[in-house]
């Protein structure tokens, strides 16, 4: 068991030594490793959306008394291989009249905050990329980037759906980035740190949806909120909004919003896990194993929200995220600070 | 119409096209929306993108002959479009259906609109954003489909009324099957249906109060079916020009007062309920007999006359013109959702644009019947 | 209490989520079709009286047939053609033949590579016309 349990710690550990038995400097040793961290990580964001687009729509299929996708592959699963591969192959269509650099880049700098989340997760015990000090203000920061993309490509695509798409992505985010961070501080002000590996360290013996229940809830309101996901999924309201800011987009620049849509929720799933449902902890099986049975928990649940409910309104949204869960999410801060004082 | 409040900022307006191919008008509705940020100003209906002039095409065709026809007018009912139809030739040459037929003709127009509501609902959850509520109400009318194609052979395009009857007449075994969905509608779908959507509170605060049709307004434009109902005009032509024999069975009439989509929503199920009871009746009730009358006249006599239903849209009739030949001098189609249509600017104004996709789904249009 | 719709929403997903499924797969598995079924037209040759009810029954005049009417006064069909382009399927048609020699089959996978294809010749031999393995319907 004990083997399994450090499986990725003890091959990064043999990587170093080799390396160092090989004889490099210690510079080229940590550039290295940093490399394979990186192709790692983007290896797990890549193979993680396919299976989540998979996961997706078979999900999506069950609860629509349908079978899901079912042709490719044994059971459909490499339905997603095969779409990825037909975007790729298709003509990259820049359309005559949009501002063609900042519609070319868009989709890019969409994928690269969902690449730089992935740093400061903790996939599992001693499995995080980078433990930095601030881990949780990093999470905040590289989060709230993603809105800049969407108003790229609303605003470049020279679109009347595209505009409102992105006008939409704006108030939304703006509205749900504050209850979303105060969300967070009350379980910072449990910890009284910003690490990542702190906080998991907190949750050993009680999960801090036990103490934070309000929080968790607040947390996963604004996150779906945060990652488009419906029943806030306004930016691209399929029925009024053709498909927002991504009107314009096909083939490949198409496929990376997709890619990117799905890595924003893989982390927002990851970070509820990391927060709220004490991490990587668990008996008997290896701590990754956990990490990712709570992670996939935290998605379905997310899926399942999404086929159920119908979209709310762009008022109703602002409304429900300024006049509800940020004063909520203040009183529960107020709450979690009186009762810190009093223990 | 809502008040238009000026806020005192300068902004500039949009015009946004919705349609002829866009994901929620329904076919090839096209509207023109003046747009200030979210709210709507100014809506500019463009209608004809599917017309194949049936009214002129019936006019080359024999009476018999202009039923197929008929079908594709409001493709989601065929049943009841044949129905007025057929009923309006049988005025014109006044002709007595035999019982049996009646009793057929009943529960077959009951069905359809159990369908057309499945289908309502389905479309409706669509439009605001919930996919799932589109595939219950697909299979749950699918069932009824089966029914259909075994008893006239397609799936949608029935053709199934005849001048003087019915063409072919239904099985023991169809009953029994019947009888069943209607069970499974009343007990199993529709409790799903408010479950999944009608309690939910995003979808509440999504219709309720959005949209409003005021009975004045709704009776001036002529909007008549669910939608006047829905504004508190209990209007129904099974009640108040009982056609065929609706006399013989009993059953409500919902209305709503307040107009809202969210009215529209609910009197549409609760006619659901409403047809499942009728056809409990008529299944307990139906006689055995002819189907069809053996002899129908082929020349009406001169003269023109108008007979409608209650289609599961509103009231559709036909208004028949006849010269005293095979064919039909005119052929005139009242389609309901047309004149729905036109009070579309009163429902719109002044509310956001995704409330403008609700209002346009609550209304219930089939762009076959607008255009014709 | 707010938000009890939302959890009965949740609710129905889920039941129908291990609720199994209602959909057919197609191409493997092939749909029970009724025998009153408007598929595609058949014609039983020896049948046929030649009244040519069919024919003025059909609203758009799909059907093109030919009679010749022999020395011993037989009539004898020539040709008999019915143009699926214009076709709709009402069953007028079949409906008036006093014999029953025209009927619809269950065939409905139509659609063809040519325009020309969808003109029934319904007195040519008929051709091997591989007809759909019908596999039975999984319970």
């Amino acid at each position: 068991m004990g083997a399994l349990q450090n499986l990725f710690v003890n091959l990064a550990l043999f990587f170093r030594e080799s390396m160092v038995n090989i004889g490099f400097s210690q510079l080229g040793i940590e550039a290295t490793m940093d490399l394979v961290a990186g192709i790692g990580v983007l290896a797990v964001i890549a193979i993680s959306a396919l299976v989540l687009i998979y996961v997706e729509r078979k999900v999506a299929g069950f609860i629509q008394v349908r079978l899901g996708p079912n042709r490719v592959g044994p059971k459909g699963t490499c339905q997603t291989v095969a779409d990825a591969l037909k975007l790729v192959g298709k003509e990259d269509i820049i359309p005559d009249r949009v501002d063609k650099v900042p519609f070319m880049i868009a989709p890019i700098l969409f994928f690269a905050p969902a690449v730089l989340a992935f740093a400061i997760i903790p996939f599992g015990e001693n499995m995080i990329p980078i433990d930095m000090n601030i881990g949780i203000f990093y999470f905040i920061a590289v989060c709230s980037l993603s809105t800049i993309p969407i108003i790229m490509a609303g605003w470049s695509s020279n679109n009347k759906y595209s505009l409102l798409g992105a006008m939409r992505s704006l108030a939304q985010s703006l509205s749900y980035e504050i209850p979303l961070v105060f969300s967070i501080l009350g379980v910072v002000m449990i910890t009284g740190s910003l690490q990542m590996s702190d906080i998991v360290a907190a949750q050993s013996d009680m999960w801090f949806i036990v103490t934070q229940p309000i929080a968790f809830l607040i947390y996963l309101i604004a996150g779906a909120a945060e990652t488009n996901r419906p029943p806030f999924d306004l930016p691209e309201g399929e029925s009024e909004l053709v498909a927002g800011y991504m009107t314009e987009y096909s083939g490949m620049r198409w496929a990376l919003f997709f890619l990117a849509e799905y890595a924003h929720l893989f982390i927002v799933s990851a970070m509820a896990t990391t927060l709220f449902l004490g991490g990587w902890h668990g008996p008997i099986l290896p701590s990754y194993i956990w990490f990712l049975l709570k992670t996939g928990f935290m998605i379905f649940i997310l899926i399942w929200v999404r086929w159920t409910f119908p979209r709310i309104r762009i008022d109703q949204l602002l409304s429900l995220g300024w006049k509800f869960l940020l004063p909520l999410s203040l009183l529960n801060i107020l709450i979690t600070g009186v009762v810190l004082y009093i223990i | 119409m809502k008040e238009v409040v000026d806020q005192g900022i300068k902004t500039q307006e949009i015009e946004v096209n919705f349609g002829p191919h866009h994901p929620s008008t329904h076919g090839v509705f096209r509207m023109v929306l003046t747009l200030d940020g979210e709210n709507v100003r100014k809506v500019n209906p463009h209608v004809g993108y599917l017309h194949r002039g049936i009214e002129k095409l019936a006019e080359k065709r024999t009476y018999a002959q202009c039923v197929p026809f008929t079908d594709r007018l409001d493709y989601i009912c065929s049943m009841t479009n044949n129905l007025a139809y057929v009923q309006t030739v049988e005025q014109l040459l006044d002709l007595e259906v035999p019982t049996r037929a009646e009793y057929i003709r009943v529960i077959v127009s009951e069905l359809q609109r159990i369908i057309n509501h499945c289908v309502f609902w389905a479309t409706f959850g669509n439009d605001l954003g919930s996919q799932t509520a589109l595939m219950y109400g697909f299979r749950d009318r699918e069932m009824i489909l089966d029914v259909f194609e075994e008893l006239t052979g397609s799936r949608m395009t029935y053709s199934y009324m005849r001048i003087g009857g019915v063409a072919k007449d239904i099985s023991d075994e169809q009953l029994k099957e019947i009888e069943r969905i209607v069970d499974y509608m009343l007990d199993e779908a529709l409790p799903e249906y408010h479950n999944l959507i009608t309690g939910n509170e995003i979808f509440q605060a999504r219709t309720k109060d959005i949209g409003i049709l005021k009975p004045e307004t709704a009776i001036d434009y002529g909007v008549t079916g669910p939608n006047l109902r829905a504004s508190g005009v209990e209007y129904d032509v099974r009640k108040d020009q009982s056609y065929g024999i609706y006399d013989k069975f009993d059953f409500d009439v919902p209305t709503r007062d307040k107009g809202d989509t969210y009215s529209r929503y609910i009197v549409r199920l609760e006619e659901i309920e409403q047809s499942c009871l009728i056809i409990k009746q008529a299944l307990n009730m139906i006689p055995e007999g002819k189907v069809q009358v053996k002899r129908v006249p082929k020349r009406p006599p001169d003269g023109s006359t108008y007979s409608s239903i209650e289609s599961p849209k509103g009231e559709l009739g036909f208004y028949l013109v006849s010269d005293g030949s095979k064919r039909p001098y005119r052929f005139r189609v009242r389609p309901p959702t047309f004149i729905h249509l036109m009070a579309l600017e009163e429902m719109m104004i002044g509310e956001k644009v995704a409330d403008a996709i609700v209002i346009l789904g609550s209304i219930d249009i089939v762009l076959g019947e607008v255009d014709r | 209490m707010y938000g009890q719709g939302l959890l009965k929403g949740l609710a129905t997903t889920l039941k129908e989520y291990f609720g199994g499924y209602t959909t057919q797969e197609y191409p493997d598995e092939y749909p029970n079709l009724p025998d009153t079924f408007h598929g595609s037209f058949e014609l039983d040759v020896d049948k046929c009286v030649g009244c040519t009810v069919c024919d003025r029954n059909c609203p758009n005049s799909v059907i093109d047939l030919k009679i010749n009417r022999g020395e011993d006064k037989k009539k004898e069909i020539v040709r008999f053609k019915v143009d699926l382009t214009r076709c709709q399927f009402c069953g007028l048609c079949t409906e008036g033949c006093p014999t029953n020699a025209l009927k619809f089959n269950q065939e409905f996978e139509l659609a063809t590579y040519n325009k020309e294809d969808l003109i029934l010749n319904l007195l040519a031999e008929k051709p091997t016309q591989t007809k759909p393995k019908k596999k039975k319907e999984v319970s």
